[in-house]
């Protein structure tokens, strides 16, 4: 007999699916009055070193609006070769190949353990994946020289048979052929006039001319011996490609004083975008974006080139003082949309100490499934190592990065189903899926007694297979009026708040920000109403069962968080966190809404301790992880021994080792994390000790703080309510019988 | 082990910029279990109820029955099986021993005690800390240019046949650039090293090792190797889609440094 404990994380192992409910209610309103909705996180490319591809394609059950794939669920008759499909219930025989199949000996995607599932398609030509370099040369010569450096390193780690191309600008746009003679051509664009897809394709010289007797059909968009010049694959164009990034020249055109570069962003991507959509549409690629500053001309602009108009801030963005946000907002978000439908992604690697316009371009990436990485440099290790990173390779030494998804979820008794693009994707990525309960209230619980979902993604893994992968789930139904308590216990904390998480950021994109806070505390009292066990009126009665007991703090740090909290942070700063929080797996996000911290002592081995200021002590050193920093802070004991230089002597080794503890268990994270955090190594009283003292709870602060009774940690000064103020609150609106 | 190496991060350029791993840490990965625990629950918020009665559904092995073989990942910090000696209850003596330290007689030294493991048990390559030295450099003899170069030269000779003369000039070009950068000393000792390292494993037929070399050498050293390293890329490439009788080394020198492994 499993706890719900266990049961929940063998799941998300097997099946990399979370669900905030595991009983799920029998009717819409009861769905409602659960407060979280009926939904899960789910990672479709989880990694599963045990789990090999088959090698042949998935049996779908033959209705033409169901085509389920076959799974552990299905009704099976091995003597007439026959299975039900758990979805319609339509009786589909198997193909002839499954002729052997028996009771003892049932192909893989019967077994209860291939829940999850993946086949490897093998019709189809073969398409190689591209990667469109996009790179801004307004850049001071330092960081120019790095990216060079970093895209010629990067020649050596794509896939072997991948097309690459190279687009670069600054106040006008190049496309660079990569033909294998010695002259380099270019064609160049205006960077401040928008073109149109037909137009770029036909500057290119990427469209046939029409050929008459073709009358009514649109000009053949191919002509593969054009598109070789600018895609070509990288065994073939690397030494010239080499050569031509090393002779890559910053923007020739002069910047006069007080202004900024002229940076034509978005017409580079639209004609990027353009030339992928003419040449390859529907094969993995990737558009990669450098950039060193906000576009500053053309289509897109952010800011323009007066140094002294700064970039919009929060404070304008509220004041409804910036005023190319809406135009080029709207610019991206089609040109993203254009991107999706073609299959394609893009990645943005921003490096620059002022913001460059991430605000805006966000959508490229967030509806495509690229990457953005944000960074005060390309000279720094955090970018090198991060864009090195994209293409790292699994424990079967193949690429983690994988294209052209699509995801389709397909749930009982609704009888339809749904598909989103997700162009990029990778073995982290998780994507929320929300569930509306359609039957009547008072209805009897569906036919036996469970409800099924099945999530399938098919995708390019990066060796140019298709593959599709296939999961299946179940989970009991529940009538919520006879059973509110076992549903109860099946409530997944963890996961409930990551979703509640996502949801107020997408509430937070949309609306202003003090409403989701609104929001998110009335959702908060309203579970605490329905589930807390309590007197009315008596808020020292209130108590939550354990399943639930933990969902409180996590809402407390979320409200602090970067995600929800725009104060102290860049619009750009703003959008990077959020665009890595709503894609990332539920450790990890958790991770970010409310940071680990561990402590180390000579009192005993390393152990987790709780995100409070009493846990900043003398002797102690802390390590924390948000996600986005590593900070290590050594408690003011420790910072004078080592002021004093005792990890030198060798009667102090244990000290030595003490200090070196900490810096190994970074180090693990900072080895594999993607993106690479900052790293931040401080001492009490250091200046960079306001990273750790801004996330803890600051139970103790210049307020509360009483001389005499010494109590351990350091009072943190702020006007922040701490956790305790806030279960005070909480407590009293919900055993109030007025809220 | 000179592939395995941390350096610090570039702080003039980047605030807080992590340090830099080697290629060959970076590929190794972690090995230890990740810290994904937290805290107990704070006493104060005072939520603790008892568990409800009633055992959670029965019906929940609906979606299978346990799993074969496969375990979840580790939720719990693996706890090292000593404890170090609690520091002394009596204050410690002043430094008598302590170099110049201004406040050495008013700040009590940290407890004493020899080596004992403090943090998780370490596994993996022996890597050294954030913003630690870099390794100490090998006592090994340094490579011969001749022994890289030759190596590099019949390969090249072999591809003549089949490969197209564009390239195998382009090729020809950045193998004199190696040699102008070697004899000119503007390579460090470690980039020659593993130069060395990926003509023996060319030798040897060993073509994935020898990528593998190239690719660390790209990242590790880009500034050092970039103008030419993509020569000895495509070589490779080339040279292992040669059949074999087309391609002869010459017999190994006698003197010869240790190889890396495969």
């Amino acid at each position: 007999m499993t706890t719900y404990q266990e049961f929940i994380q063998q799941n998300e192992d097997r099946d990399g699916v979370r669900f905030s409910w595991n009983l799920w209610p029998s009717s819409r309103l009861e769905a409602t009055r659960l407060v979280v909705p009926v939904s899960c996180l789910f990672t479709p490319l989880k990694e599963r070193p045990d789990l090999p591809p088959v090698q042949y394609e998935p049996v779908m059950c033959g209705r033409a609006n169901c085509k389920a794939v076959l799974n552990p669920l299905c009704q099976v008759d091995f003597r007439a070769k026959i299975w039900a499909c758990n979805f319609c219930f339509q009786r589909n025989p198997f193909p002839p190949s499954y002729a052997g199949i028996s009771d003892v000996n049932q192909p893989a995607e019967l077994m209860p353990q291939f829940s999850t599932i993946e086949y490897v398609v093998q019709r189809g030509p073969v398409a190689p994946l591209i990667f469109l370099y996009v790179v801004d040369t307004c850049l001071e010569e330092e960081d120019l020289q790095a990216l060079r450096e970093s895209l010629q390193m990067s020649l050596s780690l794509l896939p072997p048979n991948a097309l690459v191309g190279l687009i670069t600008f600054g106040r006008m746009v190049q496309v660079h052929e990569l033909s294998c003679e010695g002259i380099a051509k270019s064609y160049v664009f205006r960077g401040t006039k928008e073109l149109s897809s037909k137009q770029i394709q036909e500057m290119l010289g990427l469209m046939k001319p029409a050929v008459s007797g073709q009358q009514g059909r649109p000009a053949a968009p191919q002509d593969p011996s054009a598109t070789c010049r600018f895609l070509q694959p990288v065994h073939r164009v690397d030494m010239n490609l080499t050569d031509l990034l090393g002779e890559l020249q910053r923007d020739p055109w002069p910047v006069p004083q007080g202004k900024r570069p002229l940076r034509s962003t978005g017409v580079a991507l639209s004609v990027a975008v353009g030339l992928l959509e003419g040449a390859f549409p529907n094969t993995g690629a990737r558009v990669m974006l450098f950039t060193g500053g906000p576009p500053t001309q053309g289509p897109g602009m952010v800011v323009g080139d007066e140094l002294k108009t700064p970039i919009r801030s929060w404070h304008d963005i509220q004041k409804d003082n910036a005023r190319h946000l809406k135009k080029s907002s709207k610019y991206y978000d089609t040109l993203a949309n254009r991107t999706a439908v073609n299959g394609h992604s893009i990645d943005i690697y921003a490096c620059a100490l002022d913001q460059t316009g991430l605000l805006e371009m966000k959508c490229l990436s967030n509806l495509t499934g690229g990457h953005i990485v944000m960074g005060d440099s390309f000279n720094t290790s955090l970018f090198k190592q991060t864009f090195q990173r994209v293409f790292s390779k699994d424990y079967s030494g193949e690429f983690r990065m994988a294209f052209g998804g699509t995801m389709e979820v397909k749930e009982m008794g609704v009888g339809g189903t749904s598909q989103w693009k997700v162009c990029s994707l990778n073995p982290s990525t998780t994507l929320a899926m929300f569930f509306e309960v359609v039957s009547q209230h008072n209805a009897p619980v569906p036919q036996g007694g469970r409800g099924a979902i099945q999530f399938v993604t098919q995708y390019q893994h990066s060796s140019t297979q298709r593959r599709i992968r296939v999961t299946t789930v179940a989970r009991n139904w529940a009538d919520a009026q006879s059973q509110i308590q076992h549903i109860e216990s099946s409530f997944d904390q963890e996961a409930s708040a990551v979703i509640m998480a996502r949801l107020g950021v997408f509430r937070a994109e949309s609306e202003e920000g003090p409403d989701v806070l609104r929001w998110l505390d009335r959702q908060l009292i309203r579970l605490c109403q329905k589930f807390g066990q309590f007197n009315k009126d008596d808020p020292t009665s209130f108590k939550l069962s354990e399943s639930l007991s933990l969902y409180p703090q996590f809402m407390f740090h979320l409200r602090r968080s970067p995600f929800l909290q725009v104060f102290n942070n860049s619009p750009d700063e703003s959008s990077y966190y959020r665009h890595h929080f709503v894609r990332q797996d539920l450790t990890q996000s958790l991770i970010m809404v409310q940071p680990m911290l561990y402590s180390y002592s000579f009192h005993g081995p390393p152990e987790p301790v709780l995100l409070d200021s009493s846990s900043i002590l003398p002797d102690r050193i802390l390590l924390m992880d948000t996600f986005f920093q590593l900070v290590i802070y050594h408690g003011e004991t420790i910072a004078q021994w080592r002021k004093a230089g005792y990890q030198e002597m060798a009667e102090y080794e244990n000290f030595k080792q003490l200090l070196q503890a900490p810096l190994d268990d970074a180090q693990e994270i900072l080895q594999t994390r993607f993106p690479m955090p900052r790293y931040v190594d401080t001492e009490h009283g250091g200046s960079q000790a306001r990273f750790l003292l801004s996330k803890v709870n600051p139970s103790q602060t210049h307020n509360n703080s009483n001389g005499w009774t010494q109590e351990p940690g350091a009072p943190i000064l702020t006007d922040d309510v701490s956790l305790q103020v806030f279960m005070d609150h909480l407590k009293k609106l919900a055993v109030s019988s007025s809220t | 082990m000179d592939d395995l190496f941390v350096k610090p991060g570039n702080q003039e350029r980047g605030w807080n910029d992590p340090p830099q791993f080697s290629y060959g840490l970076q590929v190794a990965g972690s090995t230890r279990s990740p810290l994904t625990k937290r805290g107990p629950p704070p006493p104060a918020a005072g939520l603790q109820a008892p568990p409800p009665c009633g055992d959670p559904s029965p019906d929940q092995q609906a979606t299978s029955p346990h799993l074969h073989g496969i375990t979840p990942p580790p939720h719990k910090m693996t706890t090292p099986t000593h404890r170090i000696t609690p520091p002394p209850s009596g204050v410690t003596p002043p430094l008598s021993q302590a170099t110049s330290s201004p406040c050495g007689s008013r700040l009590p030294p940290p407890p004493k005690g020899g080596p004992c493991p403090m943090s998780r048990p370490p596994s993996g390559p022996d890597s050294k800390a954030p913003c630690g030295p870099r390794a100490e450099p090998d006592p090994q003899p340094e490579p011969d240019l001749q022994a890289v170069s030759s190596v590099l030269a019949e390969a090249l000779e072999a591809c003549r046949q089949n490969v197209s003369r564009q390239v195998c000039e382009d090729i020809a070009k950045r193998l004199r650039l190696l040699e102008d950068s070697w004899t000119s000393g503007r390579l460090s000792s470690t980039v020659k090293r593993r130069m060395n390292a990926l003509t023996l494993e060319m030798k040897s037929s060993h073509w994935s090792a020898a990528d593998d070399i190239h690719r660390s050498l790209m990242v590790d050293h880009v500034t050092e190797v970039s103008q030419w390293m993509v020569g000895i890329k495509r070589l490779i490439a080339e040279t292992r889609n040669l059949s074999p009788e087309l391609l002869a080394f010459s017999p190994a020198d006698p003197v010869q440094p240790e190889p890396v492994g495969n």
